[in-house]
Order: C-alpha cells, then sequence, then structure tokens
C-alpha cells in the first residue's frame, strides 16, 4: 500500500515538474516577446524550414483526410439514402475536429521531433554551452524563432491543408460513393461551417504553441549522447500528442460555451 | 592472388583486393588490399579517421565495398548467401572499437551470446563464460550490466565476447585505446595467447610499442591506400617520413635493440 | 618480387587514384526516394514474416515477444485512454451541439457514435497513437543499437537483426495494437457517454446501443487495427536500421518513423476504410 502511495507520488511530482518547467519556458519565451528581444535573421530561417519541411506531409494528410471522412460519411448514405448529409457531415469532421488533430500531429511528427533532435544533438555536442560562453541566450536565439514559426505555420498549414482535405473529400466523393464533385462542394458550401473553419484555424494555432514549447523544453533539457537525443525525441512526440489532444479540448469546450 | 617466394606454400586465410569506399561522394579507401597468411598477426595503424575500422569491417563482411572484393578461407564474401556468410562468421572473432556490448543484456549473457547461439549447451557456456571472464582478470561480474563498467572493463568484456567461440580468425579494433600500461601490455599479452598457429589475427590500434611485441607483419593506411606492408624490420629500414613518424618516433628502435 | 615488400620509400605518398566514382543508383533521385524507401520496406516486411513463420520461431523467441508485449502495452495504456478519452468527450460535445440546432431527437447519437468508433477511430486513434509512442521508440531503440554497433556485434554472432530485433516487436505489436483498439473503444465510447450524459441527459439505455454495429464494421475495425499493428514496427525498425552518424543520425531516424508510421497509418485508413466500403458495408444497417 505504501509503495503504492509512494509511486503515485513519485508519478504526480515529476508531471508537475515538466509541467512546472514547460510553464517556465513558456513564461520566458513570451517574456522575449515584448520588447521583442529574439535574433531576426534566424526567426526568418525557421520560418523557411518549418514551412517548407512540413508542407508536402501536411497536404498528403489532408487529402486522405477528406477522403476517409467522405467514406465513413459515405456508409450512413448508402443504407439511408440521405446524400446531402455527405457533405455536411466530412466537412463538419475534416473542419471542426479531424483535419485540425491529424495535420497538428503530422506537424508534430515532422517539425516537433526534427526541432527535438535538431536542439538534443546541440545540447549533447556542447553547442547550446558554447552559445551560452559567446552571451547569447539560447532562448532568444533558438527557443523563440521557433516558437513563432511553428505557431505561424500550423495556423497557415491548417488553413491549406483543410482546403486541401475537402479537395480529396471530393475526388473520393465523385469516385467512391456517386457524388458529383461540384455537387458535395455545394453541399459543404451551403453547410455553412465557416465557425468551424474558424474553430479549426484556432486550434492549429494552439497546437502549434503546444508542439513548440513541447519540443523545445525535451530538446533543451536532452543529457546521455545519442541514445538520451532518441529517447527525448520519444518524449516530446508523446507528450506533444497529449498536449494537442488537451488543447483540442479546451479549446472546443470554451468556443462552444462562448458561442452559444 | 600472388604468393610470394617467402611465403611459397603459405595458405592466405584473408584476401583483399581493390576495395574502394565513398560516403557520401567524400572516398574513405582507395584500392586498398590486405593478405594475411595462416599463423600470421597483422597489425593495421594508420592516422585516426583514414578508415581502419571501415576495413576491419569490409573484412568481417559487415561493409559492403562499393568495389572489389573480400576472400575469407577461400570464400568470397560478396558471393555468398546468408547461410554462407553465417558459417564464415562462426569461424571469425571480431572485437569493435567502441566495444558493441548489447546493453539490454549483463555481462555474462555478452559473453555467452556467441556459444548460445552455436547451441552450445547451457552447463558448457556457464563454464567457458567463468572461464574467460577470469581469463581477462575479471571473475565473477556476469551479473553487472554494460553501462555499470568504465571503459576499461568494457573493453575486456568485448574482448572475452569477441574470443569466447575460440574462433580460428580473430579481428581486434584498437583492443588497448584508453587503457592503462600495465593492462594494455597484458592485454596484448593474452591476444599472442589466444592466437592459433592455424588461425590469424589482425590488430589494429595505435599502440605500436606494445603491438610490435606480437605483430609479425603492418600494414600501413595513409590517405586511403596502403602505404606500406611488410615486416617489422623493413619497416624500419625504410626512411620515408610518414612510416617515420609511425616507426622511429615510438620504441621501434629500443625493440631492435 | 615479394608481394610483402616495402612500398619504395622514397616514393611520393601514393596519390589519390582517379577512380570513377562508382554511379549514382537511381534510388538517390529525390523524386524517387520514396519508392525505393518503399521497396525496402517491403523487403524488411516480408523478411519479418519469413522469421514469424519459420518453424519453432515463435517459440524460440517466446521470451523477446513476452517483453515486448509488455513494454508496449505498458507504454500505450495510460496514453490511450488520455488520448481517445478526451477524443470521445469532445467528439460527442460537438456533435451534439450541431445536432441540437437541427433535430431535437438524440436517439440515434450513441449508437451512431459507437458505430463510428468501432469502424473508424478507435483503431485509427490507436494506431497513430502506438506510431508515434512504439514507433520512435523502436527507432530510437534499434537506432542507438545500430551507431554503438551493437547490430553490428549481431550480426557477428550470426543473430540477424531482423530475427532478433524485428520480429519480436513486430509480433507484440500486432497483438497490442488489436488489443489496445479494443480498449481505446471502449475509452472513446464510455468518456462519449459521459459528455452525452453530463450535458445532455441522454440516459445509458438509449446511448449504449449497439444495433448500428454490424459485422462489417467489426470486421473493418479489426482489420484496421492488425495492419497498423504490422506497419508501424515495420517502418520504425526499418528508420532505426538505417540509421547513419552519431546522435544526430538517431534523432533524424526517430523523427523519421513518427512522421513515416504515422502517414502509413493514415494510408492504410484509406484504402482499407475503403475496401469496407466497397465490400463490407453491404450487411444490415
Ligand atoms: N557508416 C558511415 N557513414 C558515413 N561515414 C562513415 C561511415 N563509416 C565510416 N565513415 C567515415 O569513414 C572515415 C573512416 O572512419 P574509421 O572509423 O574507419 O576511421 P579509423 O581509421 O578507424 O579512425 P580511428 O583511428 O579514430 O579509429 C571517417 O571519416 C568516417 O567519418
Ligand atoms: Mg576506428
Amino acid at each position: 500500500m505504501t509503495r503504492v502511495v509512494r509511486a503515485l507520488g513519485t508519478h504526480t511530482l515529476g508531471l508537475l515538474e515538466l509541467l512546472g518547467a514547460m510553464a517556465l519556458l513558456q513564461l520566458r519565451i513570451t517574456r522575449a516577446l515584448f520588447p521583442p528581444r529574439y535574433d531576426a535573421r534566424e526567426t526568418w530561417r525557421a520560418f523557411y524550414k518549418v514551412g517548407v519541411k512540413s508542407y508536402p506531409i501536411v497536404i498528403m494528410t489532408a487529402l486522405f483526410t477528406g477522403a476517409i471522412m467522405v467514406i465513413q460519411s459515405g456508409h450512413f448514405v448508402a443504407k439511408s439514402g440521405a446524400t446531402s448529409f455527405v457533405g455536411w457531415a466530412a466537412g463538419f469532421a475534416v473542419l471542426a475536429e479531424i483535419g485540425p488533430i491529424l495535420i497538428g500531429l503530422m506537424f508534430s511528427g515532422r517539425v516537433g521531433a526534427n526541432n527535438t533532435a535538431e536542439l538534443g544533438t546541440m545540447v549533447v555536442t556542447e553547442q547550446v554551452d558554447a552559445l551560452r560562453a559567446l552571451a547569447i541566450e539560447p532562448i532568444h536565439y533558438l527557443a523563440v524563432p521557433r516558437f513563432l514559426a511553428m505557431i505561424v505555420m500550423l495556423f497557415l498549414l491548417t488553413a491549406l491543408g483543410d482546403l486541401f482535405a475537402l479537395i480529396g473529400g471530393a475526388i473520393t466523393a465523385d469516385l467512391m460513393v456517386d457524388i458529383p464533385m461540384k455537387v458535395f462542394l455545394r453541399q459543404v458550401f451551403d453547410a455553412q461551417l465557416l465557425d468551424e473553419y474558424l474553430l479549426g484555424l484556432l486550434k492549429g494555432s494552439f497546437f502549434g504553441m503546444a508542439i513548440a514549447v513541447v519540443s523545445c523544453h525535451y530538446g533543451l533539457t536532452v543529457r546521455g549522447g545519442a541514445t538520451g537525443v532518441g529517447r527525448a525525441v520519444n518524449a516530446a512526440v508523446v507528450a506533444a500528442a497529449i498536449a494537442i489532444f488537451v488543447a483540442d479540448f479546451f479549446v472546443g469546450v470554451v468556443w462552444t460555451v462562448l458561442s452559444k | 592472388m600472388s604468393v610470394s617466394i617467402r611465403d611459397a606454400g603459405q595458405e592466405q586465410l584473408i584476401v583483399a583486393t581493390g576495395l574502394y569506399k565513398s560516403f557520401g561522394g567524400e572516398p574513405i579507401l582507395l584500392d586498398v588490399g590486405v593478405e594475411v597468411f595462416r599463423g600470421r598477426i597483422l597489425g593495421i595503424i594508420g592516422p585516426g579517421g583514414v578508415g581502419k575500422s571501415l576495413l576491419m569491417k569490409m573484412l568481417a563482411g559487415l561493409v559492403e565495398p562499393d568495389a572489389g572484393d573480400v576472400t575469407v578461407l577461400g570464400q568470397s564474401l560478396q558471393s555468398l548467401n546468408a547461410s554462407g556468410l553465417a558459417r564464415v562468421r562462426d569461424r571469425m572473432g571480431f572485437l569493435f572499437q567502441n566495444y558493441a556490448l548489447f546493453d539490454f543484456m549483463d555481462v555474462g549473457q555478452n559473453i555467452a551470446f556467441p556459444l548460445e547461439q552455436m547451441g552450445v549447451p547451457k552447463a558448457e557456456i556457464t563454464r567457458r563464460v567463468a572461464e574467460r571472464l577470469a581469463e581477462v582478470e575479471l571473475p565473477g561480474i556476469e551479473r553487472l550490466f554494460p553501462n555499470e563498467l568504465a571503459g576499461g572493463l568494457k573493453k575486456r568484456v568485448a574482448l572475452a565476447r569477441a574470443t569466447i567461440a575460440g574462433a580460428p580468425i580473430l579481428l581486434y579494433d584498437d583492443p588497448t585505446a584508453g587503457l592503462d600500461p600495465v593492462t594494455s601490455s597484458k592485454i596484448f599479452e593474452l591476444i599472442r595467447r589466444l592466437h592459433r598457429p592455424d588461425g590469424a589475427t589482425v590488430i589494429v590500434g595505435h599502440d605500436i610499442d606494445r603491438m610490435v611485441a606480437v605483430c609479425d607483419e603492418w600494414l600501413l593506411l595513409h590517405e586511403g591506400a596502403v602505404l606500406f606492408r611488410g615486416t617489422t624490420e623493413e619497416g624500419r629500414a625504410s626512411s620515408h617520413e610518414v612510416l617515420k613518424t609511425f616507426f622511429m618516433e615510438t620504441g621501434m628502435l629500443g625493440a631492435a635493440a | 618480387m615479394s608481394s610483402l615488400a616495402p612500398t619504395p620509400a622514397t616514393a611520393e605518398p601514393q596519390k589519390r587514384a582517379k577512380r570513377p566514382i562508382p554511379r549514382q543508383s537511381k534510388a538517390n533521385r529525390p523524386l524517387l526516394y520514396p519508392l525505393a524507401a518503399f521497396r525496402r520496406g517491403a523487403t524488411l516486411f516480408l523478411e519479418t514474416l519469413l522469421w514469424c513463420i519459420k518453424p519453432g520461431a515463435l517459440k524460440r523467441r517466446r521470451r523477446q515477444i513476452l517483453e515486448q508485449l509488455f513494454v508496449i502495452g505498458n507504454k500505450s495504456v495510460v496514453f490511450i485512454t488520455v488520448t481517445l478519452g478526451v477524443l470521445g468527450l469532445i467528439s460527442v460535445f460537438q456533435v451534439l451541439v450541431q445536432v441540437e440546432r437541427i433535430l431535437p431527437d438524440f436517439s440515434m447519437i450513441g449508437p451512431a457514435f459507437i458505430q463510428i468508433m468501432t469502424r473508424e477511430f478507435a483503431p485509427t486513434m490507436a494506431g497513430l497513437m502506438i506510431a508515434t509512442r512504439v514507433g520512435s521508440g523502436i527507432a530510437a531503440e534499434i537506432g542507438s543499437m545500430v551507431v554503438t554497433e551493437q547490430v553490428d556485434a549481431l550480426r557477428m554472432c550470426n543473430a540477424d537483426p531482423v530475427d532478433y530485433l524485428v520480429m519480436p516487436r513486430f509480433v507484440a505489436s500486432v497483438i497490442q495494437t488489436t488489443l489496445l483498439s479494443i480498449y481505446g473503444c471502449v475509452i472513446g465510447v464510455a468518456s462519449g457517454f459521459i459528455a452525452a450524459g453530463l450535458f445532455w441527459n441522454i440516459p445509458a439505455g438509449t446511448f449504449f446501443n449497439l444495433q448500428l454495429v454490424a459485422y462489417g464494421d467489426v470486421v473493418s475495425g479489426l482489420m484496421k487495427a492488425v495492419a497498423y499493428g504490422m506497419a508501424v514496427p515495420i517502418v520504425a525498425a526499418q528508420a532505426g536500421l538505417e540509421t547513419s552518424g552519431g546522435s544526430e543520425g538517431v534523432g533524424t531516424a526517430t523523427t523519421r518513423a513518427v512522421v513515416n508510421a504515422s502517414f502509413s497509418v493514415v494510408v492504410l485508413d484509406f484504402l482499407l476504410s475503403g475496401f469496407s466500403f466497397l465490400f463490407l458495408s453491404k450487411g444490415p444497417m
């Protein structure tokens, strides 16, 4: 019994410590933004790298996501005959929920994991210490540019990805569910899903923030050589996935309550 | 294959010819050849990063050369299938430069692993592992894990694993790096003891002082190619600049005295 | 002359021979890279299958398989509980807010939600989570074994890395992904009910109604789980085995594993959804 309590206590403490460390990192990043104290050139580079690295996988994922959602709502239609339902159901699921989540998860795997690996390698090869020795604050130079880049880019990629998801959905509707592309897109349009689209974009921005803080935290606290970097990447993507779902929950609830 | 007059009748256990390897367009080895005769101990030396470890891995069939051929015990490694390669490797032991101990096994399991793979009975494995550990002067550490050991101990455990199966061909990549002089001497002594007259041994090393007492022949790699190949005397007699820095400035002269 | 004679010591150190650099294979061209990677993955998959069906193979590797079963389960249970729990809550919540405006009748929400969880979201979300949690773990583990030469050492001892490292993870992953998908389905449905019961007072009897779950839905869900369970360890192990370079290499391999494994889950989901839409949805509603 005491063993269980102790294990539970240790875990809770560990979790609190982790959350505390991330909150602190978030605070330090925010402080560096007002007034702006970060490397502008490094920020541009981060924007470019983050965007270029992730857009192919995001677009591919979005195409498939739209297709899957259409097939899934097609299941209901095949039995009830309510074809007008497909556009609404697929559009709603993609824009409000599944699109942002899948795009966020892919972005986390591509950009977040890469960020952790990169920062982690810099830590184990003592490059971060070298920055400090040059009186360059690693948070300003490394974390802030990536933070900004991830928020903005995931916002834009969600905006773009949603459109590709609808295209993927339209193609699938035409080929598999016997709903012509034009009709499907008309349905989506008629369903008046602008609110859902905006909700998805808001989620995307929050996911970007969560991924940025989580991946920077795990990258900057790597210990133990090559094995350590691998382990940190592993821990970072897991934590980012949890953060995505938790953020999804809170943004979804707050949005719904406010828009009621 | 050229068999010299001096070695007439001597069998080559390892022959490598025309080995070429590059990584991402950067050539590392260019046209390297190696011969190791039955009963001999070959020392491979050269500056750091020249490709010694790479060459050793090619001799064991762990790295495919981009061009060239490796023949071990009369079998061309490039033409063998998996089971043929396995039969050749059964007769080889390899000490890796960075230990390469399995970190998910304890020391005893590490050393026992090659024997287990060969299907040796359990009781005999336990006995032979204990014996070999005593031989590398680390008796009774079977239950420790590699990450609990210091570098020197790891090297000796790795040596024990490489030699446990009693293979005729033994390849040691830098067996004494980072070890103190006393242990180094003991390791080379052990290497000489484990060398089989009907087998062959290859040692990569920087510790030429001590290797002199063990190696019959030398191969000096320099800028991706073999700069020198011959016996200790031949190496000593040479007046080539690079050879001098390798041989003369070490205890070679003392060894000759 | 003796082949062992010293190279003439007066000679210049051998110049770097002007050898033609071996022609770059087509696989290195960026456009064909995914295709080549896919081919290598397929080869690894077949190799793993061959090791699985070898007589006595499963028995010989029983210890490692049990160990991996534990590792995968232990790593994923909490993770899947959290993610699918949240997903169930928020999905039902959002859908009910929408439906409220259109129809007053909530009786079909529970059955439809259970159906789509079974057929789609439970296996796919569990698969994505396992790709993230387990896939990256496998790549990190095997990748660091590659850079520390442990994989070479295995090969020197005539232990095939596919047999020794990939096969046990593969078998364990297929079993665990299936079990965890079922578990995730239960969690998702239960938390969906929490939202429905808490905010809309939908009674349990109305919500937990299996009338819409057909044979085809269950088969479709299980098929997906098994397919993800096969794909994730293969994709991840491939990334791990192809690691090169030091600590940077392991990080890159782990990253690649997460992206490729997640993406293969998405693609498989598409293919299997299409398959079950065309061939399995003919049964009664
Ligand atoms: N798998 C690989 N991928 C890329 N480059 C490699 C690989 N293996 C070896 N190299 C490169 O080949 C070169 C030779 O490496 P190798 O380890 O063989 O040197 P070495 O002679 O053993 O050095 P040392 O004396 O330090 O042990 C190095 O520059 C290394 O970077
Ligand atoms: Mg070396």
